[in-house]
Protein backbone atom coordinates (compact mmCIF):
# COMPACT_ATOMS: atom_id res chain seq x y z
CA UNK A 1 0.00 0.00 0.00
CA UNK A 2 2.72 2.34 1.04
CA UNK A 3 4.69 1.62 -2.09
CA UNK A 4 1.77 2.30 -4.45
CA UNK A 5 1.01 5.66 -2.84
CA UNK A 6 4.68 6.43 -3.05
CA UNK A 7 4.59 5.76 -6.77
CA UNK A 8 1.53 7.90 -7.15
CA UNK A 9 3.23 10.68 -5.35
CA UNK A 10 6.17 10.31 -7.61
CA UNK A 11 3.95 10.45 -10.65
CA UNK A 12 2.21 13.51 -9.29
CA UNK A 13 5.48 15.25 -8.75
CA UNK A 14 6.55 14.17 -12.25
CA UNK A 15 3.41 15.77 -13.67
CA UNK A 16 4.01 18.88 -11.62
CA UNK A 17 7.52 18.99 -12.91
CA UNK A 18 6.37 18.64 -16.50
CA UNK A 19 3.76 21.33 -16.05
CA UNK A 20 6.40 23.58 -14.59
CA UNK A 21 8.85 22.87 -17.40
CA UNK A 22 6.23 23.55 -20.06
CA UNK A 23 5.85 27.11 -18.84
CA UNK A 24 9.50 28.09 -18.91
CA UNK A 25 10.42 30.69 -21.45
CA UNK A 26 12.48 28.28 -23.50
CA UNK A 27 9.50 25.93 -23.78
CA UNK A 28 7.26 28.85 -24.70
CA UNK A 29 9.70 29.92 -27.36
CA UNK A 30 9.83 26.37 -28.66
CA UNK A 31 6.08 26.49 -29.04
CA UNK A 32 6.12 29.88 -30.74
CA UNK A 33 8.90 28.66 -33.02
CA UNK A 34 7.00 25.51 -33.99
CA UNK A 35 3.85 27.49 -34.70
CA UNK A 36 5.73 30.05 -36.74
CA UNK A 37 7.49 27.33 -38.66
CA UNK A 38 4.31 25.50 -39.58
CA UNK A 39 1.96 28.42 -40.20
CA UNK A 40 1.80 29.65 -43.79
CA UNK A 41 1.32 33.28 -42.73
CA UNK A 42 3.26 35.38 -40.26
CA UNK A 43 2.05 35.18 -36.67
CA UNK A 44 2.17 37.75 -33.90
CA UNK A 45 5.67 38.56 -32.76
CA UNK A 46 6.24 37.36 -29.20
CA UNK A 47 7.46 40.71 -27.94
CA UNK A 48 7.69 39.98 -24.23
CA UNK A 49 8.90 36.44 -24.58
CA UNK A 50 11.74 37.44 -26.88
CA UNK A 51 12.88 40.31 -24.70
CA UNK A 52 12.79 38.06 -21.60
CA UNK A 53 14.79 35.43 -23.43
CA UNK A 54 17.37 37.92 -24.56
CA UNK A 55 18.02 38.81 -20.94
CA UNK A 56 18.26 35.16 -20.00
CA UNK A 57 20.66 34.46 -22.84
CA UNK A 58 22.88 37.29 -21.71
CA UNK A 59 22.80 35.94 -18.19
CA UNK A 60 23.68 32.46 -19.42
CA UNK A 61 26.53 33.85 -21.45
CA UNK A 62 27.93 35.64 -18.40
CA UNK A 63 27.60 32.53 -16.29
CA UNK A 64 29.43 30.43 -18.85
CA UNK A 65 32.13 33.03 -19.09
CA UNK A 66 32.55 33.19 -15.30
CA UNK A 67 32.58 29.44 -14.99
CA UNK A 68 35.09 28.96 -17.77
CA UNK A 69 37.61 31.18 -15.99
CA UNK A 70 37.07 29.54 -12.63
CA UNK A 71 37.95 25.89 -12.22
CA UNK A 72 34.60 24.30 -12.95
CA UNK A 73 34.24 20.74 -14.15
CA UNK A 74 34.57 20.84 -17.96
CA UNK A 75 31.71 18.38 -18.35
CA UNK A 76 29.40 20.65 -16.41
CA UNK A 77 30.53 23.56 -18.52
CA UNK A 78 29.95 21.71 -21.75
CA UNK A 79 26.42 20.79 -20.67
CA UNK A 80 25.75 24.37 -19.83
CA UNK A 81 27.16 25.45 -23.17
CA UNK A 82 24.96 22.97 -24.99
CA UNK A 83 21.85 24.27 -23.27
CA UNK A 84 22.90 27.79 -24.15
CA UNK A 85 23.52 26.90 -27.80
CA UNK A 86 20.12 25.29 -28.10
CA UNK A 87 18.34 28.29 -26.68
CA UNK A 88 20.26 30.59 -28.96
CA UNK A 89 19.46 28.38 -31.92
CA UNK A 90 15.75 28.55 -31.12
CA UNK A 91 15.83 32.32 -30.93
CA UNK A 92 17.83 32.68 -34.10
CA UNK A 93 15.69 30.25 -36.00
CA UNK A 94 12.52 31.94 -34.79
CA UNK A 95 13.68 35.36 -35.96
CA UNK A 96 15.03 33.87 -39.17
CA UNK A 97 11.76 32.19 -40.14
CA UNK A 98 9.94 35.47 -39.63
CA UNK A 99 12.43 37.44 -41.71
CA UNK A 100 12.12 34.88 -44.48
CA UNK A 101 8.34 35.14 -44.42
CA UNK A 102 8.65 38.90 -44.67
CA UNK A 103 10.99 38.55 -47.63
CA UNK A 104 8.40 36.43 -49.35
CA UNK A 105 5.19 38.33 -48.64
CA UNK A 106 6.38 41.87 -47.98
CA UNK A 107 3.81 43.64 -50.12
CA UNK A 108 0.95 41.62 -48.72
CA UNK A 109 2.09 42.17 -45.13
CA UNK A 110 2.58 45.89 -45.67
CA UNK A 111 -0.88 46.52 -47.02
CA UNK A 112 -2.73 44.26 -44.55
CA UNK A 113 -2.98 46.11 -41.25
CA UNK A 114 -3.68 42.98 -39.27
CA UNK A 115 -0.43 41.38 -40.39
CA UNK A 116 1.54 44.61 -40.25
CA UNK A 117 0.74 45.03 -36.57
CA UNK A 118 2.12 41.60 -35.82
CA UNK A 119 5.66 42.65 -36.66
CA UNK A 120 8.29 43.98 -34.29
CA UNK A 121 9.80 47.41 -34.79
CA UNK A 122 12.93 45.97 -36.40
CA UNK A 123 10.88 43.77 -38.68
CA UNK A 124 8.78 46.73 -39.77
CA UNK A 125 11.86 48.70 -40.65
CA UNK A 126 13.25 45.74 -42.53
CA UNK A 127 10.01 45.34 -44.47
CA UNK A 128 10.01 48.99 -45.50
CA UNK A 129 13.58 48.80 -46.75
CA UNK A 130 12.91 45.53 -48.57
CA UNK A 131 9.85 46.91 -50.32
CA UNK A 132 11.76 50.00 -51.36
CA UNK A 133 14.63 47.93 -52.76
CA UNK A 134 12.50 45.39 -54.59
CA UNK A 135 10.25 48.10 -55.96
CA UNK A 136 13.20 50.01 -57.31
CA UNK A 137 14.63 46.87 -58.84
CA UNK A 138 11.39 45.86 -60.53
CA UNK A 139 10.64 49.38 -61.66
CA UNK A 140 14.04 49.78 -63.18
CA UNK A 141 14.07 46.43 -64.95
CA UNK A 142 10.43 45.91 -65.96
CA UNK A 143 7.83 48.51 -65.07
CA UNK A 144 9.55 51.61 -66.45
CA UNK A 145 9.71 49.91 -69.84
CA UNK A 146 5.98 49.30 -70.00
CA UNK A 147 3.28 51.76 -71.12
CA UNK A 148 2.30 54.26 -68.40
CA UNK A 149 -1.04 52.68 -67.57
CA UNK A 150 0.61 49.33 -66.86
CA UNK A 151 3.34 50.50 -64.51
CA UNK A 152 1.80 49.72 -61.14
CA UNK A 153 3.64 47.15 -59.07
CA UNK A 154 0.48 46.07 -57.23
CA UNK A 155 -1.99 45.99 -60.11
CA UNK A 156 -1.86 44.50 -63.56
CA UNK A 157 -3.14 47.69 -65.16
CA UNK A 158 -5.09 50.81 -64.22
CA UNK A 159 -8.30 49.00 -65.06
CA UNK A 160 -7.81 46.41 -62.29
CA UNK A 161 -10.21 47.09 -59.47
CA UNK A 162 -8.04 45.76 -56.68
CA UNK A 163 -4.42 44.82 -56.10
CA UNK A 164 -4.09 41.66 -58.15
CA UNK A 165 -0.34 41.29 -58.42
CA UNK A 166 0.56 40.77 -54.77
CA UNK A 167 1.88 37.37 -53.72
CA UNK A 168 -0.08 36.10 -50.74
CA UNK A 169 0.51 33.15 -48.46
CA UNK A 170 -1.50 30.06 -49.24
CA UNK A 171 -3.91 29.72 -46.32
CA UNK A 172 -5.53 26.63 -47.79
CA UNK A 173 -2.55 24.43 -47.04
CA UNK A 174 -2.85 21.61 -44.57
CA UNK A 175 -1.09 21.63 -41.24
CA UNK A 176 -0.55 19.15 -38.46
CA UNK A 177 -1.91 20.38 -35.19
CA UNK A 178 -2.83 19.37 -31.68
CA UNK A 179 -5.28 20.98 -29.32
CA UNK A 180 -4.59 21.58 -25.66
CA UNK A 181 -8.20 21.51 -24.59
CA UNK A 182 -11.50 20.14 -25.81
CA UNK A 183 -12.64 22.33 -28.68
CA UNK A 184 -15.91 22.21 -30.47
CA UNK A 185 -17.69 24.07 -33.22
CA UNK A 186 -14.81 24.30 -35.64
CA UNK A 187 -16.10 25.19 -39.07
CA UNK A 188 -14.30 23.34 -41.82
CA UNK A 189 -13.54 25.49 -44.83
CA UNK A 190 -12.65 22.81 -47.30
CA UNK A 191 -14.09 19.60 -48.63
CA UNK A 192 -17.50 19.09 -50.25
CA UNK A 193 -20.02 21.88 -49.66
CA UNK A 194 -22.52 19.61 -47.83
CA UNK A 195 -19.88 18.70 -45.24
CA UNK A 196 -18.97 22.25 -44.43
CA UNK A 197 -22.02 22.90 -42.30
CA UNK A 198 -21.00 20.07 -39.97
CA UNK A 199 -19.04 21.31 -37.02
CA UNK A 200 -15.81 19.64 -36.13
CA UNK A 201 -14.54 18.89 -32.65
CA UNK A 202 -11.10 18.26 -31.27
CA UNK A 203 -10.04 16.19 -28.30
CA UNK A 204 -7.05 17.43 -26.36
CA UNK A 205 -3.77 15.87 -27.40
CA UNK A 206 -5.08 14.21 -30.55
CA UNK A 207 -3.21 14.94 -33.76
CA UNK A 208 -5.17 16.38 -36.65
CA UNK A 209 -4.25 17.11 -40.22
CA UNK A 210 -6.41 20.03 -41.12
CA UNK A 211 -6.78 23.01 -43.43
CA UNK A 212 -5.01 25.99 -41.86
CA UNK A 213 -7.85 28.37 -42.69
CA UNK A 214 -10.28 26.45 -40.49
CA UNK A 215 -8.15 26.73 -37.37
CA UNK A 216 -6.45 30.06 -38.10
CA UNK A 217 -8.25 31.91 -35.30
CA UNK A 218 -7.56 29.13 -32.80
CA UNK A 219 -3.85 29.15 -33.59
CA UNK A 220 -3.78 32.90 -33.15
CA UNK A 221 -5.49 32.70 -29.77
CA UNK A 222 -3.05 30.00 -28.68
CA UNK A 223 -5.62 27.21 -28.22
CA UNK A 224 -4.10 25.00 -30.87
CA UNK A 225 -0.45 24.24 -31.41
CA UNK A 226 0.94 23.53 -34.84
CA UNK A 227 3.52 20.83 -35.29
CA UNK B 1 1.37 34.43 -81.68
CA UNK B 2 0.84 36.93 -78.89
CA UNK B 3 2.38 36.05 -75.56
CA UNK B 4 4.52 33.21 -76.86
CA UNK B 5 7.82 34.91 -76.15
CA UNK B 6 6.79 35.81 -72.62
CA UNK B 7 5.74 32.22 -72.12
CA UNK B 8 9.18 31.05 -73.25
CA UNK B 9 10.78 33.41 -70.78
CA UNK B 10 8.80 32.05 -67.85
CA UNK B 11 9.27 28.51 -69.02
CA UNK B 12 12.99 29.02 -69.15
CA UNK B 13 12.94 30.02 -65.51
CA UNK B 14 10.60 27.24 -64.48
CA UNK B 15 12.62 24.52 -66.16
CA UNK B 16 15.81 25.68 -64.48
CA UNK B 17 17.03 23.95 -61.39
CA UNK B 18 15.26 25.10 -58.25
CA UNK B 19 17.12 27.74 -56.28
CA UNK B 20 19.70 28.12 -59.07
CA UNK B 21 20.01 31.15 -61.27
CA UNK B 22 20.33 30.86 -65.01
CA UNK B 23 22.00 33.73 -66.92
CA UNK B 24 19.67 36.68 -67.33
CA UNK B 25 18.07 36.38 -70.75
CA UNK B 26 18.17 40.03 -71.70
CA UNK B 27 17.63 39.29 -75.37
CA UNK B 28 14.29 37.57 -74.96
CA UNK B 29 13.38 39.96 -72.17
CA UNK B 30 13.81 42.99 -74.43
CA UNK B 31 11.81 41.31 -77.15
CA UNK B 32 8.88 40.85 -74.79
CA UNK B 33 9.16 44.48 -73.68
CA UNK B 34 9.10 45.53 -77.35
CA UNK B 35 6.03 43.36 -77.89
CA UNK B 36 4.35 45.21 -75.03
CA UNK B 37 4.99 48.59 -76.66
CA UNK B 38 3.63 47.23 -79.93
CA UNK B 39 0.44 46.04 -78.20
CA UNK B 40 0.04 49.39 -76.56
CA UNK B 41 0.40 51.22 -79.85
CA UNK B 42 -2.23 49.05 -81.52
CA UNK B 43 -4.47 49.29 -78.49
CA UNK B 44 -4.36 53.07 -78.62
CA UNK B 45 -4.95 53.28 -82.33
CA UNK B 46 -8.00 51.03 -81.96
CA UNK B 47 -9.33 53.14 -79.11
CA UNK B 48 -8.79 56.25 -81.20
CA UNK B 49 -10.66 54.62 -84.05
CA UNK B 50 -13.61 53.81 -81.81
CA UNK B 51 -13.64 57.36 -80.52
CA UNK B 52 -13.45 58.81 -84.00
CA UNK B 53 -16.47 56.77 -84.96
CA UNK B 54 -18.26 58.56 -82.14
CA UNK B 55 -18.81 55.44 -80.06
CA UNK B 56 -18.46 55.19 -76.30
CA UNK B 57 -15.69 52.79 -75.30
CA UNK B 58 -17.67 51.64 -72.27
CA UNK B 59 -20.56 50.41 -74.39
CA UNK B 60 -19.12 49.81 -77.85
CA UNK B 61 -19.02 46.08 -78.59
CA UNK B 62 -17.78 46.01 -82.16
CA UNK B 63 -14.77 44.28 -83.73
CA UNK B 64 -12.46 47.14 -82.78
CA UNK B 65 -13.45 46.88 -79.16
CA UNK B 66 -12.63 43.19 -79.01
CA UNK B 67 -9.42 43.80 -80.92
CA UNK B 68 -8.44 46.37 -78.33
CA UNK B 69 -9.38 43.96 -75.57
CA UNK B 70 -7.12 41.28 -77.02
CA UNK B 71 -4.23 43.71 -77.09
CA UNK B 72 -4.94 44.79 -73.54
CA UNK B 73 -5.08 41.21 -72.29
CA UNK B 74 -1.94 40.25 -74.19
CA UNK B 75 -0.17 43.22 -72.65
CA UNK B 76 -1.31 42.30 -69.15
CA UNK B 77 -0.23 38.74 -69.70
CA UNK B 78 3.17 39.85 -70.92
CA UNK B 79 3.54 42.09 -67.93
CA UNK B 80 2.69 39.23 -65.62
CA UNK B 81 5.25 37.01 -67.32
CA UNK B 82 7.96 39.68 -67.18
CA UNK B 83 7.22 40.35 -63.55
CA UNK B 84 7.11 36.66 -62.73
CA UNK B 85 10.48 36.20 -64.38
CA UNK B 86 12.05 39.11 -62.55
CA UNK B 87 10.30 38.46 -59.27
CA UNK B 88 11.18 34.80 -59.11
CA UNK B 89 14.77 35.57 -59.92
CA UNK B 90 14.76 38.29 -57.29
CA UNK B 91 13.34 35.80 -54.80
CA UNK B 92 16.39 33.57 -55.16
CA UNK B 93 18.68 36.40 -54.14
CA UNK B 94 17.63 36.65 -50.49
CA UNK B 95 18.10 32.90 -50.20
CA UNK B 96 21.57 33.37 -51.67
CA UNK B 97 22.44 35.98 -49.09
CA UNK B 98 21.35 33.50 -46.41
CA UNK B 99 23.45 30.72 -47.84
CA UNK B 100 26.63 32.30 -49.10
CA UNK B 101 26.82 35.52 -47.16
CA UNK B 102 27.00 39.07 -48.35
CA UNK B 103 29.59 38.75 -51.08
CA UNK B 104 28.40 37.64 -54.48
CA UNK B 105 30.73 35.10 -56.12
CA UNK B 106 31.89 36.10 -59.57
CA UNK B 107 30.27 33.18 -61.37
CA UNK B 108 26.87 34.19 -60.02
CA UNK B 109 27.34 37.88 -60.60
CA UNK B 110 27.92 37.21 -64.29
CA UNK B 111 24.46 35.70 -64.58
CA UNK B 112 22.69 38.73 -63.20
CA UNK B 113 21.52 41.91 -64.84
CA UNK B 114 22.89 45.21 -63.56
CA UNK B 115 19.74 45.97 -61.63
CA UNK B 116 19.78 42.52 -60.06
CA UNK B 117 23.31 42.97 -58.77
CA UNK B 118 22.25 46.27 -57.23
CA UNK B 119 19.23 44.61 -55.67
CA UNK B 120 21.35 41.85 -54.17
CA UNK B 121 23.71 44.38 -52.61
CA UNK B 122 20.89 46.46 -51.23
CA UNK B 123 19.02 43.50 -49.90
CA UNK B 124 21.95 41.99 -48.11
CA UNK B 125 22.74 45.40 -46.65
CA UNK B 126 19.15 45.59 -45.39
CA UNK B 127 19.47 42.14 -43.89
CA UNK B 128 22.73 43.07 -42.24
CA UNK B 129 21.37 46.24 -40.72
CA UNK B 130 18.30 44.37 -39.50
CA UNK B 131 20.49 41.79 -37.80
CA UNK B 132 22.68 44.41 -36.20
CA UNK B 133 19.54 46.08 -34.84
CA UNK B 134 18.33 42.77 -33.51
CA UNK B 135 21.81 42.20 -32.12
CA UNK B 136 21.73 38.60 -33.28
CA UNK B 137 23.62 37.10 -36.18
CA UNK B 138 20.99 35.04 -37.95
CA UNK B 139 23.23 33.57 -40.60
CA UNK B 140 24.93 31.13 -38.25
CA UNK B 141 23.29 28.16 -36.58
CA UNK B 142 21.32 27.11 -39.64
CA UNK B 143 20.91 23.54 -38.40
CA UNK B 144 19.94 22.58 -34.86
CA UNK B 145 23.11 22.08 -32.81
CA UNK B 146 23.78 18.53 -31.72
CA UNK B 147 27.07 19.26 -30.09
CA UNK B 148 28.49 22.68 -29.37
CA UNK B 149 31.81 21.61 -30.85
CA UNK B 150 32.53 20.06 -34.22
CA UNK B 151 35.54 18.61 -35.95
CA UNK B 152 36.51 20.43 -39.13
CA UNK B 153 39.15 20.21 -41.80
CA UNK B 154 40.46 23.38 -43.40
CA UNK B 155 40.20 23.17 -47.19
CA UNK B 156 42.01 26.34 -48.11
CA UNK B 157 44.49 28.62 -46.38
CA UNK B 158 42.41 30.98 -44.31
CA UNK B 159 45.15 32.69 -42.39
CA UNK B 160 46.83 32.86 -39.06
CA UNK B 161 45.78 34.41 -35.83
CA UNK B 162 42.04 34.36 -36.48
CA UNK B 163 40.32 35.30 -33.24
CA UNK B 164 37.54 32.98 -32.18
CA UNK B 165 34.59 33.84 -30.01
CA UNK B 166 36.27 32.57 -26.84
CA UNK B 167 39.23 34.93 -27.36
CA UNK B 168 41.56 32.19 -28.51
CA UNK B 169 43.39 32.54 -31.77
CA UNK B 170 43.75 29.78 -34.30
CA UNK B 171 45.92 29.12 -37.32
CA UNK B 172 43.82 27.76 -40.12
CA UNK B 173 46.43 26.26 -42.38
CA UNK B 174 45.27 24.19 -45.31
CA UNK B 175 44.43 20.56 -44.47
CA UNK B 176 44.79 21.14 -40.77
CA UNK B 177 42.09 19.77 -38.52
CA UNK B 178 40.46 21.65 -35.68
CA UNK B 179 37.94 21.14 -32.98
CA UNK B 180 35.89 24.32 -33.00
CA UNK B 181 32.73 25.81 -31.72
CA UNK B 182 30.00 25.25 -34.28
CA UNK B 183 29.17 28.95 -34.42
CA UNK B 184 32.80 29.79 -35.15
CA UNK B 185 33.12 27.24 -37.90
CA UNK B 186 29.80 27.78 -39.70
CA UNK B 187 30.73 30.94 -41.62
CA UNK B 188 33.83 29.19 -42.99
CA UNK B 189 31.87 26.09 -43.89
CA UNK B 190 29.26 28.08 -45.81
CA UNK B 191 32.03 29.84 -47.74
CA UNK B 192 33.46 26.46 -48.66
CA UNK B 193 36.72 27.03 -46.76
CA UNK B 194 36.17 24.24 -44.26
CA UNK B 195 34.36 20.98 -44.15
CA UNK B 196 32.77 19.27 -41.22
CA UNK B 197 34.14 15.84 -40.42
CA UNK B 198 31.45 13.47 -39.38
CA UNK B 199 32.39 10.27 -37.75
Amino acid sequence: MASSSGMEEERDSMEDYEALISTTDVELLKRAWRNEKAAPEILRFEFQLVSRLREQIELMEDTIHDKSTSSTDPLFLSLFQMDFDRTLFLLRSYLRIRIQKIEKYMFHIRKTDELWNRLSKEEKEFTEVCIEDLKQHLEESVLSKLPATYQSILRQSVTSEKDDMVPEPELDTFVLCRSKEYLTGIQLEDGPVDDRSKLFEMEPGVLHFICYKSIKALVESGKIDLL
Amino acid sequence: MYGRKAYQLVKEFASGEKGQLAPFNSDLFEQVVAECSQHHKELQSLIRKIEEEGLDIQTARNADYYGALIHHLALVRNKRCLMAYMYNRAEIMPSLSWKIGHVLPKEIEEKLSHSEVEYFKKHSAALKSCMSKLMVDLTVDMVPPKDPYIQVRVLDDIGEGIVLSDDRTANFVRHSMHFLKRTDAEPFISQGLMEELTS
